[in-house]
C-alpha cells in the first residue's frame, strides 16, 4: 500500500471505528471458539476449556485496544476525544464558557472587521493589469514648497518622450470636472475625467463595450468622443449597446459615446462618470503656460524588468534637461516616481494601521481575560488532573487535551468573532466619510486566514497559563492538601497578579490613544473657519460653457441669477464664490509683486478665489479695511482685488494695503495687469479646518467670471427648505442647468470634521471595550483574590479587626498591581503615541492632559473593581468563614 | 511435550509469512499451523499474531478478506502478496543466515 492509502485507511480507522471494530470482534470470537473447540476435544471440561482458550488469548480487552490503537492515527483518535471532552466541558461550565467565547468575539471581531478595511485599502493590488509596474510621477520645487505635486503638460510630454524605462505615460487632469448630461430626462450632473489618449491603455484595461481613446485623441481632432463609466450605462442608458456610437450633449456639447468601461474600473475616483480626452489644442504645445500650469497627474508604465531606481536615474536625466533648456519655468522644478499602488494609498496608511494596533491591543486584552478563567478552571480541576497523572496518564497527554480546550474556545470565539467582523466591516465600509477609496468593505479569504491565524494565535497565548499550571503540578502536593496548597496557590497569585497588571498597561496604552484623538477632535472643533456657517445654503454648480461662451454672457447670467435669488422670501443675502471655504480646493496659485517693489520683491504662492458683492457680507466676514467690491467693480472696469489678512500680515506687513497695486506675475513686463487692492478682508480657511489659512487674492467675479460657481444663500430658515426655490428659479433661467450639489455650510464643516471624528469613534469605541474588558478582568482577580483570603479575613475581623481595615488590605493589593500596570502602560504609550503624530491636530503626541486623565479614569475604575469584592468579603459572617475549609 | 519456548522476537512475522505461503488461512488456522510444524516448541501469543497480522496488511504483505469455513462460520482468511512473498524470501534468507553464523559461534568449543 502506498503511504497515502495507510494514511486514509487510518483515518477511516478513527472516524468509521465502530464498523471496523466490530468486524475484529467477530474474528476474534471466531477464534475463541475454535480454540474452545480444540480444548474440548482434547478431552478438557467446558469450562476448563474456555478458561484455557482466554488464557492462551491473554487480555482480551488489551488485544482490541492495541488493535484500535494500531489502527487509526493515535493523535486523531486522542485529538478527537479531547475535542468532543472540551465539549462537553463547555456544557458542564456554560457561564464560563460564554463568557470566553463572548470576550473573544469581541476581540477577534474588531481585528477582523479592521483587518479587512486594511486588506481592502492597503493589501488589495489595484485593478489594473501587472499594477507593480505602475509608477506615479510628480513635481516638486522647493522654494515654493511643492512636493508630491501635480505635473505641467509639457513636461509630461517631455518626460514621456525622452525617458526610456517607460514603456507609456499618461496623464489625467488631476480635479474631477463635472458635465451636465442634457436631452434624455432632467439635467443630470456627471462626474468626468479628462484624460490622455492613452489612460486606459496604460493602466491596461479594456473597455467592456467598444474603445477607449486613440493615442491622437490627445489633441483636438475635431470630433469630441467620450467613455463612460458602468454604473452610468446602466443607470442612465439601460446597459443598451446601441449607446455606442451615439451622441449624447454634455454641457451643451455634442459628444459621441465610443466605449464603456467595465464595472471594476473606478478611476481616478470611484465615482467617476465618464472620461473625456483632455483634447489639447496641438498650438499651445511650444507656448509658455503650457509648461507653467501645473494640473495633470502622470502615471507611467515602467518596461519590464527595469527597477523603480533605475528609472527614476533615467528621468533625472531628462529633469536636468529641461531645467537648461527652459530656466524661465523649470530652473528648480524636480520631479520624481512613487509606485502608484503606494501613493494612491498613501494617508489612509498611518489612520489604518494604528486602528489595526488598536484593535491588537483589543485583543491582547481579551485573551489575558479568557487566560483568567482558565485559570480558575484550572484550579477546580486540579484535582481531576492529580488523579489522573497518579493513574498514570501522560503529561504530555493532559498538556495536549488543555492545548485542545484552548482551540476549541478559540474556534468558536473565532467563528462568532467572524460573523461580528463581518457585520462590522459592513458597517464601517457604509460609515466611512470617503477616507478609503474603497466603497464597500468585504470579507474576502485572506481575512479569513487572519481570523484564523489570530484565533489560533490567541488560543496558545491564553491557552499557556493552563498548560504550564499542569505542567508543574506534582499530583501528590495536590491530593495531599485538597488542591489549594500554598504552593500552588502563591503560583497561583503570581499568575493572576500578572494578568492583571498587563491588562491594565494595555487598557492604557489604548485609552492614551482614545484619549489624544478625543483632544484633537476637540481642538479640531473649536477651530475658527473665519465665517459663520449657520444659516447658510451653499449650492455648486455649473453653465454649460458652450452657450455661455463669452464673459458678458457668463456675468450676466449669474447678476439675473442673484437678482432673482435675492428676491426670494426669507433671503437675507446672496452671493457666488468660485470656491467654498473647507472644501479643499485653493482654486488656483500664482506668484505677485506689489508696484515698487524691488525684482526681488516678489511673492509666490498666492490662492486666487472671486466672489461677487456681498459674499463677505453673506458669509459673516469681516472687512477689515477698505471696502467690499460692489456692482460698480464691472466687466472691463478697473481691474480691484481684495486681499487676505494672511497676505496683508506677511508681505505688507507695516504698510497700508489698500491702494497699493499688484500683479500677478513674478517679474512684471509690459504685457502684466496691474490691479489695486481696495480693501483686506479677514481670514477664512479655505483648505479644511487643520490647514492654516493661505494668502489670498480675491478679485470680483465679472472681472474673473467662471463657468463654475457656488451660490452662497443666508436665510432665516433651515438653509436646505430654501432648495426647491432656488432650483425653480436656476431653471426659469436655464432649465438645463442641474445643481452639483446643495448644501448647508454647516453639512460642509461638518465634513471636513468628518474624518477626524470617525477615527475618534471608531478607537474610542476599542477604547471603551477595552477598559470594559480590563475592568471585568481586574475585578475577576480581584474576586478571586478576596475570597481566597476569606478565611485570613475571618480570623481578623474575630479577633477584633475593623471592616474597613480588612478592606483596606484587599484594596492596597489591587492598587499596588493597578500602579505597576500603570507604569508599564505608561511607558508604553509614551514610547508608542508618536506614531500617532499625523493623526493630531493641535496636540502633541505627550499631551499633558491626556496623560493625566485618562490614567486616573483608569486608577477609579481599577478602584472600583478592587474595592466591590473587598467590600463583599469583609462582610461575610466571620464565623462562617472561619468555617470554610 | 517439552514446555514451548516464546517466539524470539522478530521472527513471529516471517514465521506467519511462511504459513500463508502454504495456503490462504484465518487467524486460528495459522496458530495450528505453526504449532503443528514446530512440534509444539514455539507457543504462539494470539494477541501478538493478531497485531503482527495487522501490521503486515498495513504494509501490503499480505491481504484479507472474509470467506466461510467449511462449518458455514465466517472468519477472515489472510493470503500472502506478491510483495509479501519477496519479503519472505528475503527475510527467510537473511534469518537463516543469522541463525547458521549464530551456530557456529556457540557450537565452538574451547580448544
Amino acid at each position: 500500500m502506498s503511504r497515502l492509502r495507510i494514511v486514509l485507511a487510518r483515518f477511516r480507522g478513527v472516524f468509521g471505528k465502530n464498523r471496523a471494530e466490530r468486524e475484529f470482534e467477530v474474528e476474534i470470537r471466531f477464534h475463541l471458539e475454535r480454540e474452545i473447540e480444540k480444548n474440548l476435544a482434547l478431552g478438557m471440561p467446558p469450562v476448563e476449556a474456555r478458561r484455557q482458550a482466554r488464557v492462551s488469548f491473554g487480555a482480551l480487552e488489551a488485544i482490541k485496544e492495541e488493535h484500535r490503537d494500531g489502527r487509526g492515527l493515535r493523535w486523531l483518535d486522542e485529538f478527537v476525544a479531547d475535542v468532543r471532552h472540551a465539549f462537553r466541558g463547555l456544557r458542564h461550565r456554560p457561564v464560563l464558557g460564554a463568557a470566553a467565547i463572548v470576550t473573544l468575539a469581541i476581540g477577534i471581531g474588531a481585528n477582523t472587521a479592521i483587518y479587512s478595511a486594511v486588506s481592502a485599502v492597503i493589501l488589495r493590488p489595484l485593478p489594473f493589469t501587472d499594477p507593480g509596474r505602475l509608477v506615479m510621477l510628480w513635481e516638486e520645487n522647493p522654494e515654493k514648497g511643492w512636493h508630491l505635486n501635480v505635473v505641467a503638460p509639457a513636461n509630461y510630454l517631455d518626460w514621456k518622450a525622452e525617458t526610456p524605462a517607460f514603456k507609456d505615460a499618461a496623464a489625467y487632469f488631476a480635479y474631477p470636472n463635472t458635465l451636465t448630461l442634457t436631452g434624455s430626462g432632467d439635467p443630470r450632473v456627471l462626474s468626468s475625467y479628462s484624460v490622455t489618449g492613452n489612460f486606459f491603455s496604460v493602466l491596461g484595461v479594456r473597455p467592456e463595450r467598444g474603445r477607449g481613446f486613440a493615442d491622437n485623441e490627445t489633441w483636438r481632432t475635431g470630433s469630441r468622443v467620450a467613455v463612460i463609466s458602468h454604473r452610468l450605462w446602466q443607470a442612465q442608458f439601460g446597459g443598451s449597446d446601441a449607446i455606442i456610437g451615439k451622441t449624447v450633449q454634455l454641457d451643451a456639447s455634442s459628444y459621441q459615446v465610443v466605449g464603456v468601461m467595465p464595472a471594476s474600473f473606478r478611476f481616478p475616483a470611484t465615482d467617476a462618470d465618464v472620461w473625456t480626452p483632455l483634447a489639447w489644442d496641438p498650438a499651445v504645445r511650444a507656448q509658455v503656460f503650457f509648461r507653467r500650469a501645473h494640473y495633470l497627474r502622470a502615471i507611467a508604465r515602467l518596461k519590464p524588468g527595469i527597477p523603480l531606481a533605475e528609472a527614476n536615474a533615467e528621468l533625472q536625466v531628462v529633469v536636468k534637461r529641461l531645467q537648461r533648456d527652459f530656466p524661465a519655468t523649470n530652473r528648480v522644478m524636480g520631479a520624481g516616481m512613487t509606485p502608484l499602488q503606494a501613493f494612491l494609498v498613501g494617508d489612509t496608511r498611518t489612520p489604518l494601521l494604528v486602528l489595526l494596533a488598536g484593535v491588537g491591543l483589543l485583543l491582547l486584552i481579551a485573551c489575558a481575560n479568557v487566560g483568567n478563567l482558565l485559570l480558575i478552571q484550572s484550579t477546580e480541576r486540579g484535582r481531576e488532573a492529580a488523579l489522573r497523572l497518579a493513574l498514570g496518564a501522560r503529561r504530555g497527554r493532559l498538556i495536549r487535551q488543555t492545548l485542545t480546550e484552548s482551540l476549541v474556545l478559540s474556534a468558536c470565539g473565532g467563528m462568532a468573532g467572524l460573523a461580528l467582523g463581518w457585520w462590522g466591516a459592513g458597517v464601517l465600509g457604509a460609515m466611512q466619510p470617503g477616507i478609503l477609496p474603497v466603497d464597500h468593505i468585504g470579507i474576502s479569504w485572506d481575512v479569513v486566514g487572519y481570523v484564523v491565524a489570530i484565533a489560533t494565535a490567541s488560543a496558545m497565548l491564553f491557552g499557556i497559563a493552563p498548560m504550564l499550571w499542569i505542567g508543574q503540578r506534582e499530583p501528590g502536593d495536590v491530593l495531599k492538601d485538597g488542591g489549594r496548597g500554598s504552593g500552588a496557590s502563591r503560583r497561583m497569585r503570581a499568575w493572576r497578579r500578572g494578568l492583571v497588571v498587563s491588562e491594565i498597561a494595555l487598557a492604557l496604552v489604548l485609552t492614551v490613544g482614545a484619549g489624544l484623538l478625543v483632544r484633537s477632535f476637540q481642538r479640531l472643533q473649536a477651530v475658527n473657519p473665519g465665517f459663520e456657517p449657520n444659516g447658510v445654503l451653499a449650492v455648486s454648480m455649473n453653465i454649460p460653457g458652450a452657450r455661455y461662451d463669452s464673459a458678458a454672457k457668463i456675468t450676466g447670467f449669474y447678476a439675473e441669477l442673484l437678482q432673482r435669488v435675492r428676491a426670494l422670501p426669507d433671503v437675507r443675502s446672496a452671493a457666488l464664490v468660485s470656491s467654498l471655504p473647507l472644501t479643499g480646493g485653493v482654486g488656483w496659485t500664482s506668484d505677485f509683486t506689489a508696484a515698487g517693489r524691488g525684482p526681488d520683491g516678489y511673492g509666490t504662492e498666492v490662492a486666487h478665489r472671486s466672489v461677487s458683492p456681498d459674499y463677505f457680507r453673506t458669509m459673516r466676514v469681516p472687512v477689515r479695511q477698505g471696502r467690499d467690491f460692489t456692482s460698480a467693480d464691472a466687466l472691463g472696469g478697473a481691474q480691484v482685488v481684495l486681499i487676505n489678512e494672511a497676505l496683508a500680515r506677511s508681505y505688507f506687513r507695516g504698510q497700508n494695503p489698500v491702494g497699493q497695486r499688484i500683479t500677478f506675475d513674478r517679474v512684471p513686463d509690459s504685457s502684466s495687469t496691474w490691479r489695486t487692492i481696495i480693501g483686506v478682508v479677514a481670514d477664512e480657511r479655505q483648505a479644511a479646518l487643520s490647514t492654516s489659512t493661505q494668502i489670498e487674492m480675491i478679485q470680483p467675479e465679472t472681472q474673473a467670471p467662471s463657468t463654475f460657481t457656488n451660490l452662497v444663500v443666508r436665510t432665516s430658515r433651515d438653509p436646505l427648505s430654501l432648495v426647491p426655490a432656488i432650483r425653480a428659479t436656476v431653471k426659469q433661467l436655464d432649465p438645463t442647468i442641474a445643481f452639483n450639489s446643495a448644501q448647508s455650510m454647516n453639512e460642509v464643516r461638518d465634513q471636513s470634521l468628518a474624518r477626524a471624528r470617525f477615527l475618534m469613534t471608531l478607537l474610542f469605541g476599542f477604547g471603551a471595550a477595552g477598559l470594559l474588558l480590563a475592568s471585568v478582568g481586574v475585578y475577576g482577580v480581584m474576586a478571586h483574590m478576596a475570597a481566597s483570603r476569606t478565611r485570613e479575613m475571618g480570623i481578623r475581623i474575630a479577633l477584633g479587626a475593623r471592616a474597613s481595615n480588612v478592606q483596606w488590605l484587599v484594596i492596597r493589593e489591587g492598587m499596588l498591581l493597578t500602579t505597576g500596570g500603570l507604569a508599564i502602560g505608561l511607558a508604553l504609550a509614551l514610547a508608542g503615541s508618536r506614531t500617532m503624530t499625523s493623526m493630531l491636530y493641535g496636540v502633541t503626541p505627550t499631551d499633558a492632559a491626556t496623560f493625566v486623565v485618562v490614567p486616573a479614569v483608569l486608577v477609579m475604575t481599577a478602584l472600583t473593581a478592587t474595592w466591590l469584592p473587598a467590600l463583599r468579603a469583609s462582610r461575610a459572617d466571620p464565623m462562617k468563614s472561619l468555617r470554610t475549609e | 511435550m517439552p514446555q514451548p519456548s516464546p517466539l524470539l522476537k522478530g521472527t513471529l512475522d516471517v514465521l506467519v509469512l511462511k504459513a500463508l505461503s502454504w495456503n490462504a488461512m484465518h487467524g486460528f488456522e495459522i496458530t495450528v499451523w505453526l504449532e503443528d510444524h514446530s512440534a509444539g516448541h514455539l507457543a504462539v501469543d494470539d494477541g501478538a499474531l493478531y497485531q503482527a497480522l495487522h501490521r503486515m496488511e498495513e504494509r501490503g504483505l499480505i491481504s484479507a478478506e472474509w470467506g466461510i469455513t467449511e462449518n458455514n462460520r465466517r472468519a477472515r482468511y489472510y493470503r500472502l502478496t506478491a510483495a509479501g512473498r519477496s519479503h519472505l524470501r528475503a527475510e527467510s534468507a537473511s534469518l537463516v543466515r543469522y541463525a547458521r553464523t549464530v551456530m557456529a559461534i556457540l557450537a565452538e568449543r574451547r580448544a
